[in-house]
């Protein structure tokens, strides 16, 4: 049974060869070597493995669907990639499946300006569509720490947020249309019919809004189209210190009572504070015990007269040093400083795990208190640099898998995710549940609830072929849970990307 | 035409009357009603015993978009979602608010706005529920600088036709779990199921709000304005072009200083006929900008997207085609967002139709669409409330398919799509 099914298996997949050959030609790149196709075995989340049956680059938008016809045609599993940035395991590979990977497409086809639109293909990086933008004077606004590298293609498939998502939104609230190449094989413009003069509006059920976040399981994006902003006149950046977690808690519950939208609020506790100035010296104070980063942006006297209320909330909940960015270097000094927590972690521990849950804004004292009783309870470290705006956390666990330690962070780690859910929250706020919160999701969603969202994607999917084994519990998956830790991706390494 | 349309049991514009739920539900399941018959359920679980009937069922909210589409068939059952009105769980300081689908918008602002919040969102139909807002997409002027409700709600709880209670997203403003099932009904006129609950994020009511009108303002100075202002750093909440009285008007909101700031910005921007409008006169404009979007019965309002801006080849052939039949035409146009209101009145049932056929036909040209929210009766039988079917119709089949395969809800909303 076993071989015969390995053997069917093979001849699907030389089927699917054959075929995409013969319809797309010699510009579409094929990967079917053992050691070429290990390089597309894992995603960020490198715990889980699964070695493709065959990875395909399209050289050319137009060979997206032939790939997927023929993937249904025979059988076939198929999942698209991006940059495998992702942290939850969305691009990880079925067993025998197609890896379609869009790195190659990686245009801007067009800017326009006065509509302050983008059409851009899927492997375009995040930030190359703000590079070519910011010719006009715009950029593109969801800012995933990875944005170097990721594309807007993965970040269409995660709904990605940001630090300035608080105030801007996130990759669903910046997409106008999609084109997608749909699991049935067609070519399908979610949101406005033509991707090139796309809309605000489109009749009927809002299938864009669906397929952003559904984390490629709906289908196969080839064109984007997306909102540009305008870049604000005024940029105001302060890091406030405070002598313990709940005042600095406090001063964000304030700030966002008061009716203040900052650009950003991010929370580091004293592990990370120290951990990022020994690492980078950019000036934070090894004393604090938590610290605050507030961005806030827009028209200049209005950004002046809520920065002050900012800093006057800041000094009325004992922050103990106000330090407000006095120039561009300054503000580019504290930044950098938060971004460089990755490197930083890296000292502190071998390895660790990182989790993305959120809570309400005003319980985050509260899930801090919890994640240390969980901390101190299984004897491992958690430092805390997060976008506390908007509740976002990203404890991470710290471990020496040396010492025997793997087990008891994985542990901790869903006990902090499912704390998060228990407080009102939700197991993720921007990484996804792909393979790593599957088997979580039953904490936070009822049966009915997975079903309706099933017959959702069953809608897109009948098949069951597009990047199947993700965002939904399966047994297979949950029978077995494995979580494991975290390895930086290779552009990590080198200083180019950061975690958060 | 094919049977009355389904808002026949209670008027128009009123909120249904405390239908009284069947005495026996598994008794009017088995045996249906022969007349149409109303339910005002004050629970979900009512709702979902409410849906779970034999027959056509329309939900109804306020019942200010019963037009809104295709005409529905045969209902048999209305369930009215006026018992469903309340807050159920405000948290000032997280900014976010619980509420059941009924409630009406005008409603859930009052109370906002007593703890200095509110939900910046403003369609023209301010009395609407919530829940009909969501299922009908509806976004006014300042979706510019706030987005629409999709943009709004953080949480959904849904009751579909087979009776399934399902929930997604939660409390939290950000949440990538799950699929979000409150997008999916985001223009689904009722068609896939009710929306009984809605968690929402709000935001601080800005201290002001200023409105700087421009006149004799031509379709191409429209245009060019309109870019001028969206590019500039004064970040307008909205802006509003209005033909044939060719007005322009750009609204701020901020802080007291800041707002005046950025309406002195605009004044020293903008050429022509120029002046800040005073409240009143800020009130009063808005509220006609609300009323032409909204109309009268008997009259025919299309609703119609392009890409953003305002075609000066759209707004001509508009007043061309207006003409050619005899109709008035008053348009209101967010040409940084390219959303279109018509507003049609004079003459017959088949110079409307006319128009709707003939303007259609160049909307569509430029990849746009025009849909019906209302019409002079007799149109339907000349033009359909939509026109040409975009690519994504297949997987709205298959997604109506899923979730009420006996075709239930509102039948006929889509037609002749599915
Ligand atoms: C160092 C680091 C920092 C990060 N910081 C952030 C952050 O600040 N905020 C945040 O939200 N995330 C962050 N992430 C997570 C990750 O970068 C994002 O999820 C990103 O959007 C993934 O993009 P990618 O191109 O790498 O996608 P991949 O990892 O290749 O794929 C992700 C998912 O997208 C799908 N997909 C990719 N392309 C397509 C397509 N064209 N059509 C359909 N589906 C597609 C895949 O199937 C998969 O399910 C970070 C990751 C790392 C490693």
């Amino acid at each position: 049974m076993e071989l015969q099914a390995a053997t069917d298996r093979r001849r699907a997949l030389a089927a699917v060869l054959r075929d995409v050959s013969a319809e797309c030609g010699p510009s579409l790149r094929v990967l079917s070597g053992q050691a070429e196709r290990r390089a597309y075995e894992t995603d960020a989340l490198t715990a889980h493995r699964v070695l493709p049956g065959l990875v395909l680059l399209p050289a050319d938008r137009s060979q997206v669907a032939p790939i997927v016809r023929a993937c249904l045609r025979h059988g076939v599993p198929y999942v698209a990639r991006g940059a495998g940035t992702g942290l939850s395991g969305g691009a990880l590979p079925a067993e025998s499946g197609v890896v379609i990977a869009l790195a190659k497409l990686n245009r801007i086809l067009d800017v326009d300006p006065d509509r302050m639109v983008a059409i851009v293909e899927p492997g375009a990086t995040n930030l190359s569509i703000s590079a070519v933008a910011g010719e006009f004077g715009l950029y593109y606004a969801p800012d995933p720490s990875s944005q170097v590298v990721c594309t807007i293609g993965g970040n269409v498939a995660e709904n990605s947020g940001g630090a300035h998502c608080l105030k801007y939104g996130f990759t669903s609230h910046h997409v106008l249309a999609v084109e997608t190449v749909l699991p049935d094989g067609t070519v399908t413009v979610l949101g406005s019919d033509d991707i090139e003069a796309p809309c605000y509006d489109a009749p009927g059920y809002d299938l864009r809004g669906v397929f952003v976040g559904a984390e490629g399981t709906c289908g196969v994006a080839t064109r984007i189209a997306v909102r540009l902003l305008r870049r604000p006149e005024a940029v105001r950046t302060l890091v406030a210190d405070f002598p313990d977690v709940p005042s600095a808690c406090e001063t964000v519950s304030a700030v966002i009572a008061a009716g203040i939208v900052p650009a950003a609020i991010e929370m580091m506790d004293n592990l990370a504070i120290r951990a990022c100035e020994d690492a980078v010296h950019a000036g934070y104070d090894r004393a604090a015990a938590a610290s605050l980063i507030i961005e806030l942006d827009g028209h200049g006297e209005e950004c002046a007269e809520l920065f002050d209320q900012v800093s006057a909330l800041c000094s009325e909940h004992a922050c103990t040093r106000l330090r407000i960015a006095a120039d561009e270097a300054e503000r580019a000094a504290i930044w950098a400083g938060r971004k460089a927590a990755f490197a930083a972690m890296g000292r502190l521990s071998p390895e660790f795990l990182l989790q993305d849950g959120v809570v309400p804004r005003t319980r985050l004292a509260e899930a801090l208190a919890g994640i240390a009783d969980l901390s101190a309870a299984a004897g491992l470290r958690v430092a805390n640099v997060f976008h506390a705006g908007d509740g976002n956390l990203h404890p991470l666990v710290l471990y020496r898998e040396a010492d025997g330690e793997g087990p008891a962070a994985e542990k901790l780690a869903a006990d902090i995710a499912e704390l998060c859910v228990a407080l009102g929250g939700s197991l993720s706020g921007e990484h996804g549940i792909g393979v790593d919160k599957a088997c979580s999701m039953p904490k936070m969603f009822s049966p009915a609830d997975l079903t309706a969202m099933d017959r959702l994607r069953a809608a897109f999917d009948p098949s069951g072929l597009c990047n199947p084994g993700k965002v939904f519990p399966t047994p297979a998956l949950c029978g077995e849970a494995k979580a494991g830790a975290y390895q930086p991706h290779p552009l990590e390494e080198t200083g180019k990307i950061q975690r958060w | 035409m094919v049977g009355a349309p389904s808002s026949a049991s209670t008027p128009d514009g009123k909120s249904a009357p405390n239908g009284t739920s069947p005495a026996d539900g598994a008794a009017a399941a088995s045996e249906p009603p022969a007349s149409p018959r109303s339910i005002t359920p004050t629970t979900v679980k009512d709702l979902r015993d409410a849906v779970s009937t034999v027959g056509a069922v329309l939900i109804r909210g306020t019942g200010t978009a019963t037009t809104w589409g295709a005409p529905v068939r045969d209902a048999r059952t209305t369930v009215s979602l006026a018992g469903m009105d309340r807050v159920l769980d405000h948290r000032p300081a997280d900014m976010t608010v619980h509420v059941q689908g009924g409630i009406r918008l005008d409603v859930l602002q009052a109370e906002l706005a007593e703890h200095g919040q509110w939900l910046p969102y403003d369609p023209a139909r301010s009395e609407a529920t919530i829940g009909g807002l969501l299922a009908t997409g509806d976004a006014g002027p300042r979706r510019l600088a706030y987005g629409s409700l999709r943009e709004l709600v953080i949480g959904a709880t849904m009751v579909f036709p087979d009776g399934a209670i399902a929930k997604s997203g939660g409390h939290v403003i950000k949440n990538v779990a799950g699929y979000d099932l409150a997008k999916l009904c985001h223009g689904s006129l009722g068609t896939l199921g009710v929306v009984a609950e809605l968690v929402l994020r709000v935001h601080p009511l800005p201290a002001t709000s200023r409105t700087v009108m421009v006149r004799d303002v031509d379709t191409a100075s429209a245009q060019r304005l309109t870019w001028a202002l969206t590019k500039s750093a004064i970040e307008p909440s909205a802006v509003e072009w209005c033909e044939p009285e060719q007005v322009l008007a750009v609204r701020f909101d901020g802080t007291a200083d800041g707002a005046a700031a950025r309406a002195a910005a605009a004044r020293s921007m903008l050429t022509g006929s120029l002046a800040e409008l005073d409240a009143g006169e800020a009130h009063s404009f808005w509220e006609s900008h609300a009323a032409r979007v909204v109309a009268e019965p008997g009259d025919t309002v299309m609703r119609a997207a392009t890409r953003p801006g305002v075609d000066p080849g759209l707004v001509g052939a508009l007043s061309a085609w207006a003409d050619r039949a005899g109709v008035k035409a008053l348009l209101t146009c967010s040409p940084a967002t390219g959303a279109y209101t018509v507003r049609v009145t004079g003459a017959d049932a088949k110079a409307h139709a006319e128009l709707v056929k003939n303007w259609r036909a160049s909307v569509e040209a430029v990849g746009g669409f025009v849909m019906l929210r209302r019409r002079r009766p007799g149109v339907d039988a000349m033009v359909e409330s939509w026109g040409r079917a975009p690519g994504s119709v297949e997987v709205m089949r298959r997604v109506k398919g899923n979730f009420d395969p006996e075709n239930r809800f509102a039948p006929g909303r889509f037609a002749p799509w599915f």
